[in-house]
C-alpha cells in the first residue's frame, strides 16, 4: 500500500503545488491569473517528475513522500495524498481528459481526485470510454467502428449477442478484403487485417470470454486456408465457417439448452431468475408454449435493468411473472422453486462469471435449499479459473450509476467519494446444482472437460 | 427401399402375426409398425414399441418377449444386477432377431428398451445398461457398417457377452479395492442388500481368516418392511465370523458415534455423482455427514445412469412415500409410523402387468455427501463421474 509511504520526509522539491481544496472553496479567479497558476502548476510538476526520476524511480513512490513533506498541516493524511501521488503521477505520463463540465467551478487537472478505486485500478481503461471514432485506427472497417460503438453504449449488450455481431462484423471484413500482391490471406489477413480490428472492439468494451474463444476459433480457421486457394473461393469458405459456427455453436446450441432447461420445468415450479439471459428466456417461453404451469420471478438490479426487458416479454406472452429488485431477493427466493442463471462465462474452476448481483442470487438460493440450475453454451467455457471478482472484471463508467437529479449528481466534486460499477461478479460452484450446456446436464466440476471437447478439439 | 421393405417383413416373423399379415407396403422405410385400425385405441400406444411381440394382445405364445426374459434372468442367477439382465435380455433379442440393417437393429433395440422401461416401476438401475448397450452399439456399428452385416452382428453378440461377463466379475475387482477400506478394529454401518456391498465385506473378512489380522464390525441397520433380506445378510456375514449389531432405522443417529465408516451400495449412480439407493440411504449419508464419517458407496460402473434429479422428487417416477390423508390407516405398525409400502421385488417375481404397483422406494444422495465411489474401475469422487459418463457419451 503506497499509504505508507508518506511518512514525512525530507522534501526535494520546493514548489508547491496547490491544495487540492479548490474543488471545494471555489476561488474567484480571472481568466489571466488561471493561467498563471496552470503554468506555474505545469513547471511544479515538471521538476517533480524530473527530480522523481532522478531520487526515486518508480513515479508513485516519488511523489508520495514529496506530497507529504508539502503539506505540514497533514489534516488530509494519507488517503488523499496518495489518491494526490496518483493523480500527479499519471499525469505525468499522459494528459487525463477532463469530464466534467457540469461543475461551475472551474477544476484543474492536477488538482482533479482520482475518482478511480484503488482496489479496482488494474481494470480501468486508459483509453476515454466511448472512444468515439476519433481514436479509431484508420485500418478498422466501419462495420467494425458500429459495433464498437454499438456495444460501448449497450445497445449490443451480452454474451451471446455481442459474439455473433462480432462474427457478422468480421464476415464483412473477410468480403471486403483483397489479398495485397505478394502476399498471401493466411499470412497476412490476421496480422494486418484482424489484429487492429480486435483491439479497436477490445478498446470500447473488453472482451468478451465467448468472443476471446471464437476469436480464437477464427485465427485458426484463417490459419487453414491453403495458400493456393485463390482469394475468393477462401473467403467464402470462411464466410461459411463462420455461418455453421454461429448456427452450431450458439442458435443450435441455445435450442438445445432452451429444450433441456424446459423439460427441467414441472407444474407448480417458481422459477427465479436474475436479469435478462437470451437462453433462460427462451427455455421458459418454451416451457410456457409446451403448456407448463409455472411461473416467474424476475430478479433485476440498476443500474442496467436488463430484467425489465425479461419481464415485460414474458408478461406479455401472459406468463405469470413477478418483477422484484435485488432488494428484495431474500423475501422473493422463499417462493422460489428453481433459480434459472444466463451466464457471461464458466470458469474451468467451476465458477459461474456472471452479470454482477448473480453471486448473491446463487448464495440466497443456496441458503434457502434452492437448486441453481446455470443455462450456458459450451462457447462460454473457458480454461481460466476465477477465484475473485476482483482479477477479472468490467469497470463500467461511474456516472451510469448516478441518477439524474439525484443527490450523487455531483458527486465528481464531493471529496473522498468514489463510486464503483463493476460488471460481473463469480458464483462459487457449490452454489450451483447443474450447468445446461448442448452437451447434456454436467455439474460445475466437469466445465473443464466439456471445455476441452467443445472448444480446444475443433483443432 | 425393397430391400427395407423385405427385411422388416422378415424381422416381422418374430413378432405377433397381426404385424406380419399387414401389408408390407406400411413398413416401407421404417421398422415401427403402423398404428392398426380397427383395434381398440390402447392398441396405437403400443404401436410404438416396435415390431414387438405383446403378450395378451395377439394371442400367440412362443414369441419372444423382452420383459419375460428379463425376469427369468432375473430369477435364474440371484447374483444377476438389474442393468446387467438388462443387457442380457437385450443381447437375447438380438440372437433371436432377423435384422439385416444397422438402423433396423439400432431401432429394435431402442424400442424394445424403451417398452421394457416402461413395463418396470423403478426403471432407473435398468436404464443404465439398456443406454449403455445402445451406446456401444452405436458406436461399435457405425464407422464398419459398410462391411458385411452379419460380421458386425456377431462381433456384437460376442462383445456383448464379453460385456456381460466382465459386468459379472466387476462385483469381485470392487471387492478387492474396497477391501482395504476397512481397516483393522473399524466398525462398519452399512444397510440394504446390495450385493457388491456383501461381496467386498467378505472380501474383507476372508482376509483375515487367510493369515491377516482385519478384525471389523459391522452395524447393519434393520429394515423392518425387508426382513428376510436383512436377516440374510447379517447371518451370511456372522457365518464369516463377522460381530454384527443390527439396530433400527431409528438408531442410526445414535450409533454414528461408534461408526468407523459407512458402505453403502447403489442402484444407479446419477450424472453428478450422487447415487440413487435403498430409502434410508440419504439420510444416513446426512448423519454420517453431520458426525464428519466417511460414506463410501459400491457400485460397479455400469450403474452409471444418465439421469441429472435436482432433489428427491426429481427422480423421474412417482414413488408415493409421502401421502396425506384423513382417513385412519389400518395397517400402521407398532411404532405407530407407517412404513413406505414396499413389496418384495415385484419385477423378479412374475412380470407385473401394471405399472403402478407399489415399487421399492429409492432416495436420492447427492454428491456431496458422498466420500468417494468404489467401482471395478478404481476408486472415484462423485466428480470423476460425470467425467466417465462424458468420456462414453461423447
Amino acid at each position: 500500500m503506497p499509504a505508507s509511504d508518506s511518512a514525512p520526509s525530507p522534501d526535494p522539491s520546493t514548489v508547491v503545488p496547490p491544495a487540492p481544496s479548490p474543488t471545494i472553496e471555489p476561488p474567484k479567479l480571472t481568466g489571466a491569473e488561471l493561467k498563471k497558476q496552470k503554468q506555474a502548476e505545469k513547471a511544479a510538476r515538471r521538476a517533480q517528475t524530473v527530480i522523481g526520476k532522478a531520487v526515486m524511480p518508480p513515479p508513485a513512490a516519488a511523489a508520495g513522500p514529496s506530497s507529504a513533506g508539502l503539506r505540514p498541516e497533514a489534516a488530509n493524511a494519507a488517503r488523499g495524498q496518495q489518491r494526490r501521488a496518483n493523480a500527479v503521477s499519471s499525469s505525468s505520463q499522459q494528459d487525463i481528459p477532463t469530464r466534467s463540465k457540469k461543475s461551475g467551478s472551474p477544476i484543474e487537472e492536477p488538482k482533479e481526485e482520482d475518482k478511480t478505486i484503488e482496489f479496482f485500478r488494474h481494470l480501468t481503461k486508459t483509453k476515454a470510454y466511448p472512444a468515439g471514432l476519433k481514436g479509431a485506427n484508420k485500418d478498422v472497417h466501419p462495420a467494425v467502428q458500429v459495433l464498437g460503438l454499438q456495444m460501448s453504449n449497450y445497445m449490443i449488450c451480452g454474451s451471446s449477442a455481442r459474439l455473433v455481431a462480432t462474427l457478422q462484423a468480421f464476415k464483412k471484413v473477410i468480403q471486403s478484403y483483397t489479398t495485397p500482391p505478394g502476399n498471401t490471406l493466411t499470412r497476412h489477413f490476421t496480422s494486418h487485417v484482424l489484429s487492429p480490428q480486435i483491439e479497436f472492439l477490445a478498446s470500447c468494451r473488453p472482451l468478451s470470454i465467448s468472443m476471446g474463444n471464437a476469436i480464437r476459433w477464427l485465427k485458426l480457421e484463417i490459419s487453414k486456408v491453403d495458400i493456393d486457394v485463390p482469394d475468393n473461393e477462401a473467403k467464402e469458405g470462411l464466410c461459411s465457417a463462420i455461418d455453421s459456427f454461429i448456427q452450431e455453436r450458439v442458435t443450435l446450441a441455445s435450442q438445445v439448452i432452451a429444450s433441456s432447461a424446459a423439460e427441467k420445468i414441472r407444474d407448480g415450479d417458481v422459477i427465479l431468475t436474475y436479469a435478462k439471459s437470451s437462453v433462460v428466456e427462451r427455455a421458459l417461453v418454451q416451457a410456457f408454449e409446451a403448456g407448463k404451469k409455472f411461473s416467474v420471478i424476475v430478479i433485476d438490479s440498476r443500474p442496467l435493468y436488463e430484467g425489465k426487458h425479461m419481464a415485460a416479454a414474458l408478461a406479455n406472452l401472459g406468463m405469470e411473472v413477478r418483477y422484484a429488485l435485488i432488494s428484495g431477493l431474500s423475501h422473493s427466493i422463499r417462493r422460489a422453486t428453481k433459480v434459472f442463471l444466463g451466464a457471461h462465462a464458466m470458469m474451468s474452476n467451476g465458477r459461474l462469471f456472471s452479470r454482477v448481483g448473480t453471486a448473491l442470487v446463487g448464495m440466497e438460493a443456496n441458503s434457502y435449499d434452492k437448486p441453481v440450475l446455470v443455462l450456458c453454451e459450451t462457447i462460454k467455457f473457458t480454461e481460466k479459473v476465477a477465484l475473485d471478482s476482483i482479477l477479472h472484471n468490467e469497470i463500467a463508467p461511474a456516472d451510469e450509476l448516478v441518477i439524474p437529479d439525484g443527490p450523487l449528481e455531483n458527486w465528481r466534486d464531493v471529496k473522498g467519494l468514489q463510486l464503483c460499477n463493476l460488471m460481473y461478479d463469480v458464483t462459487p460452484a457449490e452454489f450451483l446444482q447443474m450447468i445446461i450446456s448442448e452437451s447434456g446436464n454436467v455439474p460445475p466440476t466437469s466445465v473443464p472437460v466439456l471445455h476441452r471437447l467443445g472448444n480446444e478439439s475443433q483443432a | 427401399m425393397d430391400d427395407t421393405a423385405s427385411t422388416t417383413r422378415k424381422t416381422s416373423t418374430i413378432s405377433s402375426p397381426n404385424y406380419s399379415a399387414a401389408s408390407p407396403s406400411f413398413y416401407e422405410g421404417s421398422t415401427t409398425p403402423p398404428p392398426l385400425t380397427g383395434h381398440p385405441p390402447g392398441l396405437n400406444r403400443m404401436a410404438t414399441v416396435g415390431n414387438v411381440p405383446q403378450s395378451g394382445a395377439g394371442g400367440k405364445s412362443e414369441a419372444f418377449d423382452i420383459v419375460k426374459t428379463y425376469h427369468r434372468l432375473l430369477a435364474e442367477d440371484p447374483e444377476l444386477t438389474m442393468p446387467v439382465a438388462a443387457i442380457e435380455a437385450l443381447i437375447e433379442l438380438l440372437v433371436q432377431s432377423r435384422a439385416v440393417t444397422v438402423f433396423e437393429t439400432l431401432d429394435l433395440v431402442k424400442t424394445q428398451s424403451d417398452y421394457l422401461k416402461s413395463r418396470i416401476p423403478n426403471s432407473i438401475s435398468l436404464s443404465a445398461g439398456t443406454d449403455l448397450f445402445q451406446r456401444y452399439m452405436i458406436s461399435s456399428l457405425n464407422p464398419r457398417s459398410t462391411g458385411n452385416f452379419d460380421a458386425v452382428r456377431q462381433h456384437l453378440l460376442s462383445n456383448g457377452r464379453l460385456f456381460v461377463s466382465r459386468a459379472k466379475a466387476g462385483r469381485e475387482r470392487i471387492a478387492n479395492y474396497g477391501r482395504h477400506f476397512v481397516r483393522d478394529g473399524s466398525v462398519v454401518l452399512t444397510h440394504g442388500g446390495s450385493r457388491v456391498v456383501g461381496a467386498l465385506l467378505s472380501k474383507a473378512a476372508d482376509a483375515s481368516a487367510s493369515g491377516g489380522n482385519v478384525r471389523f464390525n459391522v452395524i447393519y441397520v434393520m429394515n423392518d418392511a425387508r426382513n428376510s433380506e436383512s436377516k440374510a445378510v447379517v447371518s451370511a456375514l456372522r457365518a464369516k465370523g463377522v460381530p454384527v449389531a443390527t439396530i433400527p432405522e431409528g438408531a442410526v443417529g445414535y450409533a454414528m458415534g461408534k461408526v468407523d465408516l459407512v458402505m453403502v451400495g447403489a442402484e444407479g449412480v446419477v450424472e453428478n455423482g450422487g447415487i440413487i439407493s435403498r430409502l434410508g440411504t440419504y439420510q444416513i449419508g446426512l448423519l454420517a455427514k453431520a458426525a464428519d464419517k466417511p460414506f463410501y458407496v459400491a457400485a460397479e460402473s455400469h450403474k452409471f445412469v444418465r439421469l441429472y434429479p435436482l432433489d428427491q422428487f426429481d427422480l423421474g417416477f412417482d414413488q408415493e412415500v409421502i401421502k396425506f390423508t384423513t382417513e385412519d390407516e389400518g395397517e400402521a405398525d407398532e411404532y405407530g409410523v407407517k412404513t413406505p409400502r414396499v413389496v418384495e421385488r415385484p419385477e423378479y417375481f412374475g412380470a407385473p402387468d401394471v405399472p403402478e404397483t407399489p415399487i421399492e422406494a429409492v432416495d436420492y444422495t447427492p454428491p456431496g455427501l458422498v466420500t468417494a465411489l468404489i467401482t471395478e474401475g478404481g476408486v472415484l469422487t462423485p466428480s470423476a463421474v460425470s467425467e466417465e459418463l462424458i468420456n462414453v457419451w461423447w
